[in-house]
């Protein structure tokens, strides 16, 4: 192969990089991907790849100051081992984990034994009424709570005297519980450190009683109001929301719990 | 279908994070090889070459790279005539000794002694570094670096950059005017296959990462097992770290999150996995031999295990 087509092989397979990150970014799609503060330098990145691979394309045939040999890896397997993973990944993808990784994730677990105990150590003591007014109450009575709020409470025992038997509503997405025998799903959100690679499922239990979720589809966004308890359960702490009323709802313009 | 819809949001989603600082480090290494004099690191550092590889360690502070971008510029400077050992140690300590992954440590580790664990951190990593830089010092070049890499090297450091970057039988020299123009499409095109050289064995290792990453959990319960083994919590840690292969300034918010474990594991997982992981697997053999990563892999897990180990023991005593 020519030092040129191989220029022009190489400078093609950057440009796919570049695509890729400028289309995640334009499409907004890169919001299920990375974390805020990764998104302006991908973008930047896309940028630079596409100025690195233009600039090469262009000149490929000029002669430069001093040219380096080419490269020790055959041309071909270099450009496939760096646009058929990516390709694959772009038409496999759906922007989102199944519940299958999810289970793995955390999704199942209760959050006594995923860490919450630790985060919520570092939150600040709080009082019933502090806790109220903190929170916006619907028309109908309940206090709107973040998920993560219920998730770290399970962590605390004031927190859980606190909360147990308040009547709240939260948000995030559903998901049917295997063990629940149609009795019981999951709601919950992802907790992304830097990328979706590092999420956390960040759940609660839903007691569905004999409300039936079919309204809801599985992974949908839904708005969830109840009675929360925290029950002992296979020797954890849960904490489980028995729900009164569950809706559909808008996601949110940040799907994820971010660590900021 | 729904492991592939697994592998291609992790993969895509380490790729988008991890190419940018790619992309920097080949801007700057090809901007180093076409700009930088043949030496001129070299001339920066103390002659004592024990004192050269203390100071190496601590470029970090000046120059912060994280282990992604921090690989294609050592492959430059060590053509460049960068000493093999100050290039290692600046390669491994570069990640954990900057500012950035000092302040992500603190901010993770804020309400759970941040000091120590930054500091642990940061001392450990200088101090690894250092140790395997002068084990290197006292290596035949050839058994560290990989052929190619040998094959292009700074013949003394008193030459051009054209006459010392390109004894690889181009024939370019004197031919091409020497613009400004002509060292802009050098720069480039330099960056150019730096780029696909890394992005080659970055790509097969975030694959590998994403394979591995979907299907953690079977791990993460065999990890909770493991996490009040004096011995066993640091090392599986480590393969943690390895098998996540997360960058040097984030990974603190995961080490942070893993309560179970003890002070010691953790800094084993803060240290480790900034020197060597699935990608960094891969990235290491575009600069270095592949029996040398082996025996580098086998003495960082020793050595930081160790060490971690004696940290605890010294903070529980």
């Amino acid at each position: 192969m020519t030092p040129k087509l191989q220029r022009v092989l190489f400078s093609l397979a950057i440009l796919s990089w570049s695509a890729a990150l400028l289309y995640f970014h334009a499409s907004g799609r890169i919001v299920k991907y990375l974390a805020p503060d990764f998104r302006p330098i991908a973008l930047a990145g896309g940028l630079g790849l596409a100025v690195l691979g233009l600039f090469n394309l262009l000149t490929a045939g000029e002669k430069a100051d001093h040219d380096h040999g080419p490269s020790e890896l055959n041309p071909w397997l270099a450009f496939l081992l760096m646009v058929a993973p990516l390709g694959l990944s772009i038409a496999w993808t759906k922007d989102e984990y199944s519940f299958a990784a999810l289970s793995r994730k955390g999704l199942f677990d209760s959050p006594a034994a995923s860490g919450a105990s630790a985060l919520a150590a570092t939150r600040p003591p709080l009082t019933r009424e502090e806790l109220e007014k903190g929170h916006r109450r619907t028309a109908d009575g309940f206090y709107e709570f973040n998920l993560i709020e219920i998730f770290l409470a399970t962590g605390d025992r004031e927190q859980q005297g606190l909360l147990d038997g308040m009547k709240i509503a939260t948000e995030g997405k559903l998901a049917p519980d295997p063990a629940g025998e149609g009795k019981r799903a999951r709601l919950y959100r992802l907790f992304v450190t830097c990328c979706a690679a590092d999420s956390r499922a960040i759940p609660i239990a839903l007691d569905l009683g004999g409300l039936p979720a079919a309204e809801v589809a599985a992974g949908g966004w839904a708005k969830a109001s109840g009675t929360l308890t925290f029950p002992h359960e296979g020797g954890l702490i849960q904490p489980v929301l028995k729900v009164e009323r569950l809706e559909p709802t808008a996601p949110p313009a940040e799907e994820s719990f971010l660590r900021n | 279908m729904d492991a592939r819809q697994d592998f291609a949001l992790a993969f895509l989603s380490i790729l988008f994070e991890g190419a940018p600082f790619i992309l920097l480090g080949t801007l700057v290494s090809g901007l180093l090889d076409v700009y930088l004099p043949s030496g001129a690191m070299e001339r920066l550092l103390p002659k004592n070459r024990v004192a050269a590889v203390l100071v190496s360690c601590l470029l970090g502070a000046i120059f912060p790279v994280c282990e992604c971008a921090v690989v294609p510029v050592i492959r430059r400077l060590v053509k460049k005539g960068l000493p093999v050992s100050c290039g290692l140690g600046y390669m491994l300590a570069a990640p954990i000794v900057n500012p950035i992954t000092a302040l992500s440590t603190w901010k993770a580790f804020e309400g759970q002694s941040p000091l120590m664990m930054t500091g642990g951190r940061l001392a450990l990593g200088y101090l690894i570094a250092v140790a395997v830089a002068l084990i290197v010092l006292r290596l035949p070049v050839g058994m560290v670096l990989r052929p190619s890499m040998l094959a292009e090297p700074a013949s003394s450091p008193d030459e051009s950059p054209d006459e010392s970057c390109c004894d690889h039988g181009c024939g370019c020299h004197g031919e091409a005017p020497d613009s400004s123009d002509g060292k802009l499409v050098a720069a480039f095109r330099s960056a150019l296959k730096d780029f696909v050289d890394v992005g080659v064995w970055f790509s097969v290792g975030v694959a590998l990462t994403a394979l591995f990453n979907t299907g953690i959990a079977p791990g993460a319960r065999w990890l909770d097992q493991v996490a009040q083994h004096p011995a066993g919590a640091p090392a599986a840690l480590m393969g943690l770290a390895y098998v996540l292969s997360l960058c040097s300034t984030s990974d603190a918010f995961i080490a942070a999150t893993l309560d179970r474990f003890s002070w010691g594991a953790k800094l084993a997982f803060l240290v480790f996995g900034p020197m060597l992981d699935v990608k960094l697997t891969f990235l290491y053999q575009s600069v270095l031999r592949k029996r040398f990563i082996l025996a580098l892999a086998a003495g960082l897990f020793v050595a930081i295990g160790t060490l971690s180990m004696l940290w605890q023991f010294w903070l529980t005593r």
